[in-house]
């Protein structure tokens, strides 16, 4: 019983520490050869693993709307639902495993606090979660609905497009179900994988009746997600799963709202415009650096943050055809499923999105 | 006590209150020396504790055996026994689940204790609404034929199912709707003016339009907007989609409104994953609703020998946890006793019931549809002569002396009379202003929108012959 515990303990103290010296010792052990890799392989495997493909940028510490507090996108998150439950007495939040806090934590605490007719778990089923959460919203309650991860929004596609983002219109504005909003972790994390790193804002960004909302801050996020839910229109909030706890900075209090449908210009420049959305936001920001120390390329840098309906004027498509010097460059992950050990390669990092503009300056 | 083992929780987790009572039951075994851990009286003082704490705090099963030494089944999925034969459960269908009726096929009360013994003015009402529906179906059938409209489905022979369950109900109890429900609709007394301005689409369509004819919705009226997918309504009625139906049940339930859901669908929406997910999910999250399933025999022209396996649809009830019933759907009585007492007590108890209506579908499914292709005359009219709920109801007020022979004549041409009516008007009036294709998709409307409704403004300026511009109103 000791011995075992005394090899677990090595165990676990090898896990945290890394590769090196432990590794040695434990082949000395008497355990059975190659169940470990050589150290030097360990080391470097463990490092290209854990380096992300961007550096967050927090925004500087808003001074508008009082007090602010150190958080997290996920403590961001938490905070516009407890400000949303406490506001509107008819608001509930369910999904799966949203009880005991979430799988990514963000329903903390809000059971206790609201109590378990309010903030609830449901059966494992993707198109019950958001089918009942549009007949709450039809009887004008606010229905918040977690779908654990956007991968698995897909057997709720049809609730989403045929029921959701047409009640209204069909129903000649007799019926709607304006208060719902639908949540969910968003995109790449560096071991998703097929099932985990999804970003199908796309599927629905031709649904007119739905908005979908991807934030790249937990400020952002608290002040957005407030507004979806206090739209009078069915909406997604995706959230990037990648910013939950890597995304640090100072987050108001109180309740905040950041208006949907438009864009944000957060860095001005004059000869390419970069548009991207969430997690991809910070990496375009890095490029945007890279273009003028290595080009002297100035370059615009805009947050869509509302993927439909989306702020055309902010971002001017159509209209300046005629005003472009360049063809527009879209840099995204390649047609496959989201692959696991390829994703270093699948994903459009800064260095994929400086060689588009790179092309585009010289076009 | 000597030879009693330490009790330990074994699950992660525990149902609040019942650790409380865990620990006096606890401490009283350990003080009675029960040689069988927790002993039985125990148990069963849990037992009762937790299921009563189950039925008003928490949905959730869980076994309440916590002894080590206890030979018993431990599994927190399951409150059962162990057995040690092995023997599969033979699914019963030769002999499923009974049918309730009221009345016989001639109209006649079976058992008079069944008898609701409704006043004749409301039963009187049935008959009316069922009759006026069955004319307003057989004039818009006509008119689908003749070019007049583009699409029709009619209600022949399940008009007991609507007006039955309807009459149990409150008025303004939330009704979730698949498509072949009009008859809770004339129940509630929507003026044919409204079906068939629906119907037609033109400028007094409370739906603006949109939607093909029978897609009907009446806010006042507690009906939400039919929509076509199948089943959809079921998880939102906890709404062809059960979920939404189900979720506006959780909301009623919140706050207190003394309002039932009801969620009508066929046998073969009742196929759907929806349907699957509302009723899961209505039992778990304790919804008052009633599931109502009018099992027609056919969806499109699938039988149900086709659709299902197992004993229909109330035999599903049970698997979810659900308090289910089967009834005769072509004897308004019997679906009418059913839904008020399922309604009485899923308002009472918050927990859904499931009606499973028998009926049978005399028409073809809808305009587009001849069922001469996979059914025979005869089978229909069966149906049409033998078994239909006007003709039992009409039995029944004749034998009580409430209708006769010269009413029905007169009923007759006065229904006939002022559908043709409704129906004429309906025609003359112009469509709505075209402009109404684009409001509605959101509660604003967004700029790109206005836009595109500009632009088309524009096209029609120059393209206007083009269009049946004189059909809608300017």
């Amino acid at each position: 019983m000791a011995v075992a515990a005394a090899i677990a303990c090595r165990l676990l103290r090898l896990r945290a520490a890394g590769a090196g010296g432990h590794w040695r010792r434990l082949r000395g052990a008497g355990l059975p050869r190659g169940f470990l890799q050589p150290a030097s392989a360990g080391e470097d495997a463990a490092q290209w693993r854990r380096v992300a493909h961007f550096t967050f940028q927090p925004d500087p510490e808003p001074l508008e709307y009082g007090q602010t507090q150190k958080m997290n996108l996920f403590q961001a998150v938490t905070s516009a639902l407890d400000n949303s439950l406490a506001k509107d007495p008819t608001a509930v939040i369910f999904g799966e495993d949203v009880a005991f806090g979430g799988v990514f934590r963000c329903t903390v605490g809000l059971r206790d606090k609201y109590g378990k007719d309010r903030v609830f778990n449901t059966p494992l089923c993707e198109q019950g979660i958001v089918g009942f959460g549009i007949g709450i919203a039809v009887t004008g309650a606010t229905a918040i609905a977690e779908i654990q991860f956007a991968d698995y929004i897909f057997p709720a596609f049809d609730q989403i497009v045929n029921e959701a983002a047409k009640y209204r219109y069909r129903s000649g504005d007799l019926f709607n179900c304006g208060s719902l909003t639908i949540r969910a972790p968003w995109g790449c994390v560096g071991h998703g994988a097929v099932y985990h790193s999804q970003s199908p804002e796309a599927f629905f960004a031709h649904c007119p009746g739905i908005k979908v909302v991807v934030p790249r801050s937990p400020f952002q996020a608290k002040g957005l997600l407030l507004s979806c839910i206090e739209d009078k229109n069915p909406c997604i909030f995706f959230e990037p799963k990648i910013l939950y706890r890597a995304a640090v900075e100072q987050v108001p209090v109180e309740p905040y709202n950041i208006p949907l449908s438009q864009a944000e210009v957060i860095q001005e420049g004059s000869d390419v415009t970069l548009v991207a959305w969430g997690t991809q936001v910070h990496v375009i920001r890095e490029v945007a650096s890279m273009a003028q120390e290595k080009l002297g390329v100035s370059c615009e840098v805009i947050d869509l943050r509302t993927i439909i309906p989306w702020d055309v004027d902010t971002v001017c498509k159509e209209e300046c055809f005629l005003n472009l010097e360049a063809p527009i460059s879209r840099v995204c992950g390649y047609d496959t499923p989201f692959p696991h050990v390829f994703e270093p390669f699948y994903i459009p990092d800064k260095w994929k999105c400086y060689d588009a503009l790179r092309k585009m300056i010289n076009y | 006590m000597k030879g009693q083992p330490p009790l330990s929780p074994r699950r992660g987790r525990i149902l609040e209150g019942l650790l409380a009572n865990m620990a006096v039951v606890t401490a009283a075994a350990r003080v009675l020396g029960s040689s069988r851990g927790l002993g039985q009286d125990g148990l069963l003082l849990l037992r009762r504790l937790g299921v009563r704490g189950l039925a008003i705090s928490h949905p959730q099963r869980q076994q309440q055996r916590f002894s080590s030494l206890d030979d018993k089944p431990q599994f927190p999925g399951a409150s059962a026994e162990f057995i040690d034969k092995l023997e599969f459960i033979q699914p019963n269908v030769i002999s499923g689940i009974p049918i309730y009726r009221v009345m016989d096929r001639q109209g006649q009360i079976i058992n008079p204790s069944e008898d609701p013994n409704l006043p004749q003015e409301k039963v009187l009402k049935f008959y009316k609404s069922m009759t006026l529906l069955n004319t307003m179906d057989r004039i818009l059938y006509e008119s689908q034929r003749q070019g007049r409209i583009s699409f029709y489905m009619t209600n022949y022979g399940e008009e007991g199912t609507h007006v039955g369950s309807a009459a149990a109900l409150d008025n303004t109890d939330l009704v979730f709707g698949q498509y072949r429900e009009a008859g809770v609709l004339m129940y509630r007394d929507y003026p044919l003016e409204l079906f068939m301005a629906q119907c037609y689409g033109n400028v007094s369509d409370l739906g603006k339009g949109r939607q093909m004819p029978v897609h009907y919705g009446c806010k006042e009226r507690h009906f939400v907007t039919i929509s076509s997918p199948l089943a959809t309504q079921i998880p939102q009625g906890e709404d062809a989609h059960p979920g939404p139906a189900v979720g506006a049940a959780y909301a009623a339930k919140r706050a207190n409104a003394n309002r039932v859901v009801i969620c009508y669908f066929g046998e073969g929406a009742a196929s759907e994953g929806d349907a699957h997910a509302g009723f899961n999910f209505a039992a778990t999250l304790e919804c008052p609703i009633i599931f109502f399933c009018r099992n027609n025999g056919y969806a499109i022209s699938t039988p149900t020998s086709e659709q299902y396996r197992g004993d229909g649809i109330a035999a599903r009830g049970p698997g979810y946890g659900i308090m289910s019933i089967r009834v005769d759907g072509n004897d308004v009585f019997a679906v009418y006793n059913a839904t008020k007492e399922a309604r009485r007590r899923a308002v009472a108890e918050n927990q859904p019931f499931l009606i499973e209506a028998m009926t049978y579908r005399i028409g073809h499914h809808s305009t587009s549809d001849d069922s001469s292709a996979y059914r025979s005359v005869d089978e229909v009219n069966y149906w049409d002569k033998q078994d239909h709920p006007i003709s039992r109801l009409r039995h029944y007020l004749q034998s009580r002396g409430w209708w006769d022979d010269e009413q029905e004549k007169d009923w007759r041409k006065q229904s006939r009379k002022k559908v043709m009516e409704a129906f004429e008007q309906a025609e003359r009036k112009p469509k709505p202003n075209f402009s109404l294709l684009f409001s509605d998709v959101y509660q604003e409307m967004p700029a790109q929108l206005r836009k595109q409704q500009e632009s088309l403004a524009r096209h029609l300026q120059t393209y206007g012959e083009h269009y049946p511009l004189d059909h809608f109103e300017k």
